[in-house]
């Protein structure tokens, strides 16, 4: 058998998931925590002030890559759940639903920041408009699958439940978005867009990069970390569990 | 006797909370989306938001609050333990306020603290903003003392949810006209004591009247 | 206008959930080692069974 083939097979063996993401899930979050430390420090002491809108752009290198990996780790949820509900793989059920919480945090940091940047920017916390609507009703979504997740006892029946409703939201997203910006050119007055008439001079781009990349470290290394603690319960009548729980002779 | 009940219902109400403390979000997260659907709904335009803000407010609270009634009597129903409490050597009313106190605190003050919060999204000018938390703080538990009388009424039967609704809100009227008015009233310059102080007196007697009707309610569903 | 409260708040709020985001599985894995110790001692077991199908 083609070793990778081999590979992805044995990764649906829990006690080898197990072995495999304990030893990778501090990986991941070690290169992504330098390559962040990269990417602040020239976002907060490099990069120049904006002429337009003076220090408050450098809150641009944490909402953009929040903004990105709260639609990517969507995305990846869904498709997960599809492979888990098609092909029955119970290691995909738990990647979906572990893929929930940290996309959920992005979330959640994308609203703050943009809350935060708005202030100064435009003088209010808040606007409907489209984009940031959408992202709030992306947050919802994700605590929709959360808490389906939680609600349900039986493990495998609440991954796929909550598994069909991140592939209806995946599916409905879209619609959404576009439900929310014709909506909006309706209601004369809401021309804000998020990056106003600057543009981004090329020597500003790398530590957006560097964000860009360490978020996604991250998020592979809270993945896996995440996923490891559901494997964990739900295997936890098992033998190997209770070995590898046993204090250390 | 009549303290350690108290206490004894209250420690337990919290710690089977605290296993289920997902579910304490809830009421504050179907708030959030109705002040949502409200926003789009009107345009959005912050202007027009700030002049309905307020009502927008007291609704979504109201609602928020309407849907959590059916779990304030249906946990200890479905398991036995409301017999147990017409057993008790306790008031079956004091038993039915501690645990309408508990009910309140763990699902109406988390709307009270995230109400600031949702007033920002709705542009709600900032001097409506103590007027609106006072009579929220007298409505709210006013709204819990009545709520929990029509969910006594209907604590033995299935799917009650509409009914609920359906009993419970032309009793909400007086709090809501009150409350919301009091709130335009102060936006208008109009002073807004007068409607505080009703819903005040309406509270003080909810809580003396309230919890008698409700423990004869359970007393009939019961039987 | 002084941005740099409102730089400072926003880099606050992610430093913290990202926190959050590293504590909360190392809290539910050490939790289900711990439930699985428990269980095993529970079950008179304190050590791996060797021979799970004898009769001891």
């Amino acid at each position: 058998m083609h070793p990778v083939v081999r590979w992805f097979h044995q990764l649906g063996s829990p006690p080898y998931f197990e072995r495999f993401a304990a030893r990778w899930a501090p990986i991941a979050y070690i290169a992504g925590l330098l390559v962040m430390a990269y990417g602040l420090y020239g976002a907060l002491f490099v990069v120049p002030a904006d002429y337009q809108q003076g220090d408050s752009f450098r809150i641009l290198y944490i909402h953009v890559p929040s903004a990105w990996m709260s639609m990517a780790a969507f995305a990846l949820m869904a498709l997960y759940a599809a492979i888990a509900l098609i092909w029955r793989i119970k290691l995909c059920e738990i990647l979906a639903m572990a893929c929930a919480p940290v996309g959920a945090a992005f979330t959640l940091i994308t609203l703050a920041t943009g809350s935060i940047w708005g202030k100064p920017m435009w003088g209010t916390w808040w606007d409907w408009d489209p984009r940031l609507t959408t992202e709030l009703i992306l947050l919802f979504l994700y605590l929709g699958v959360i808490g389906l997740y939680n609600a349900i006892d039986d493990r495998r029946n609440a991954s796929r439940a909550a598994g069909l409703l991140a592939i209806v939201g995946v599916a409905l997203l879209p619609v959404i978005h576009y439900s929310v910006t014709w909506w909006n050119s309706l209601h004369q007055g809401q021309t804000i867009s998020l990056f106003g008439a600057s543009h981004m001079d090329p020597s500003m781009l790398p530590p957006l990069w560097a964000m860009v990349i360490g978020t996604h470290l991250w998020f592979v290394g809270s993945l896996l970390a995440r996923a490891r603690a559901d494997n964990l319960r739900r295997e936890s009548g098992k033998d190997w569990v209770a070995r590898l729980a046993e204090p250390r002779a | 006797m009549i303290w350690s009940a108290a206490k004894a219902l209250m420690i337990r109400d919290l710690r089977l909370l605290w296993r289920r403390r997902g579910d304490a979000l809830q009421p504050a997260l179907f708030a959030l989306l109705v002040v949502v659907l409200f926003a789009l709904a009107l345009g959005g335009e912050a202007r027009e938001l700030a002049k309905v803000a307020a009502a927008v407010l007291w609704l979504a609270v109201l609602l928020a609050g309407l849907l959590a009634l059916d779990t304030l009597f249906r946990g200890d129903a479905d398991d036995g333990s409301l017999e147990q409490w017409l057993l008790a050597p306790v008031p079956l009313s004091w038993l039915v306020l501690v645990r309408t106190f508990m009910h309140w605190a763990t699902t109406a003050l988390p709307l009270l603290v995230a109400t600031p919060f949702l007033a920002e999204l709705l542009h709600l000018p900032h001097e409506q903003l103590p007027v609106l938390l006072a009579s929220l703080a007298l409505g709210t538990p006013l709204l819990s003392l009545l709520g929990a009388v029509v969910a006594a009424l209907t604590v033995g039967m299935r799917r009650s949810g509409i009914l609920i609704a359906l009993l419970a809100l032309p009793l909400y009227v007086p709090i809501l006209v009150f409350g919301a008015g009091s709130v335009a009233a102060a936006g208008q310059g109009l002073d807004p004591v007068g409607a505080l102080l009703l819903l005040g007196a309406g509270l003080v007697l909810a809580l003396v009247l309230a919890p008698l009707a409700a423990a004869a309610a359970i007393r009939i569903a019961l039987d | 206008m002084s941005y740099q409260n409102y730089v400072i708040a926003a880099y606050c709020v992610f430093a913290v959930v990202m926190l959050w985001d590293f504590i909360a599985p190392r809290l539910q894995v050490r939790q289900q080692l711990r439930a699985a110790r428990l269980r095993a001692t529970r079950a008179g077991r304190n050590t791996t069974n060797e021979f799970p199908l004898s009769r001891e």
